[in-house]
């Protein structure tokens, strides 16, 4: 019981954390949803995994990330889902409003990049360290710099388009 | 905009998610007895029965292979039997091996080499048995015919002469089709596994 009751927490003190990943890993309303709950689905999975090595952020960001990767084209699987009730969606919705147009231009260009961008650029605007994107994503800190710089210049040249 | 200036604006726009409540207690339960229930579900129920039939149909022909007294028709028994056992149990293994990726363990890089590869690989094997598949077609009709009527059709019946010009001609177009269907998910994944190799 206790363990749920710190899960519980855990997920109502990050829900924004994964909102924003499955914004950026999904293309409709419905495969949003779906990643929402298979992420957290996949959190509880690993709840007992986490030994407070790492940050429980970067924890968090490794578990969501991961789902985000395996569920890639599977958008029309069609699994037993928790129904989401009205005042959910109504949530998301208020959510989407909140998002300025600014962000959702951005949002739809970050959508554009391969799925590897995808993953450093987030974790770039969330205001993650090279060193700690490097943690998280397995690649070196040379490595994250120089990503970062090819994918300003990318999200560049499209704005510009 | 540079993109750092995207970064201000991305944390403000945080700020106010983190503000929006969404998800209740009850609904974070609901969502985590889910992984209950998949348990359940993770053996795919039509895999899992077409393997069951494969398995049935080649135990049937091995009982009663020495019905099949041509080289021709032990032939076609053999890779027939071969096919029931072989192609349902690789066919299953590639599927486990992408649901079987631990998403706990692995870090984005090693997850996503992890998931191009094991789809590489369940691609391949679907190919794979969309041709042999084909072959299957032609030959389980002698096997089938033998067992079922005792009748030896490579002796005793016609069909050779339009069956065999029929499926090379089907096979060509079947082939082609099977190319176009896997070529798109293919790339998709090779050019992942390149995008992590990028420094």
């Amino acid at each position: 019981m206790q363990k749920q009751q710190d899960f519980i927490t855990l997920i109502k003190e990050n829900e924004g954390v994964i909102f924003k990943v499955t914004l950026v890993y999904t293309f409709n309303e419905e495969d949003q949803k779906d990643l929402y709950q298979e992420i957290v689905c996949q959190l509880w999975k690993s709840f007992d995994s986490f030994r407070g090595d790492s940050k429980i952020s970067t924890w968090m960001y490794r578990i969501a990330l991961n789902t985000a990767i395996t569920n890639l084209k599977k958008e029309k699987r069609k699994g037993n889902r928790v129904p989401l009730d009205k005042s959910l969606l109504n949530k998301i919705d208020e959510i989407d409003t909140i998002i300025d147009d600014r962000l959702k231009i951005l949002y739809a260009h970050i959508k554009k990049l391969n799925t590897v961008e995808k993953g450093i650029v987030l974790l770039y605007l969330e205001g993650k360290s090279y060193d700690e994107i490097a943690v998280i994503t397995g690649f070196s800190v040379t490595n994250i710099g120089t990503r970062l710089n090819r994918i300003k210049k990318k999200l560049k040249s499209q704005i510009k388009k | 905009m540079e993109l750092d200036e995207l970064r201000s604006e991305w944390q403000e726009m945080s700020n106010e998610i983190k503000k929006q409540k969404i998800l209740t207690d009850k609904l974070i339960i609901d969502m985590t007895q889910e992984r209950f229930n998949n348990r359940l579900k993770s053996i795919s129920i039509p895999e899992t029965i077409g393997t069951v039939v494969c398995f049935g149909v080649a135990i049937l022909i091995l009982l009663n292979f020495s019905k099949l007294n041509t080289w021709y028709l032990q032939l076609s028994g053999i890779f027939s039997i071969l096919f029931y056992i072989v192609l349902p149990i690789l066919s299953l293994k590639t599927i486990y091996g992408m649901k079987r990726i631990n998403i706990s363990q692995g870090n984005y890089r090693e997850t996503l080499e992890q998931f191009a590869k094991n789809k590489m690989q369940f691609i391949q094997v679907q190919k794979w048995s969309y041709y042999l598949s084909f072959i299957l077609v032609i030959v389980c009709l002698p096997v089938a015919s033998k067992l079922m009527n005792g009748t030896d059709i490579f002796l005793e019946s016609a069909v050779w002469l339009w069956y065999i010009p029929f499926g090379f001609v089907f096979l060509y177009f079947f082939s082609k089709w099977v190319f176009k269907k896997y070529k798109g998910a293919s790339n998709s994944a090779e050019r992942l596994l390149k995008d992590i190799e990028i420094s």
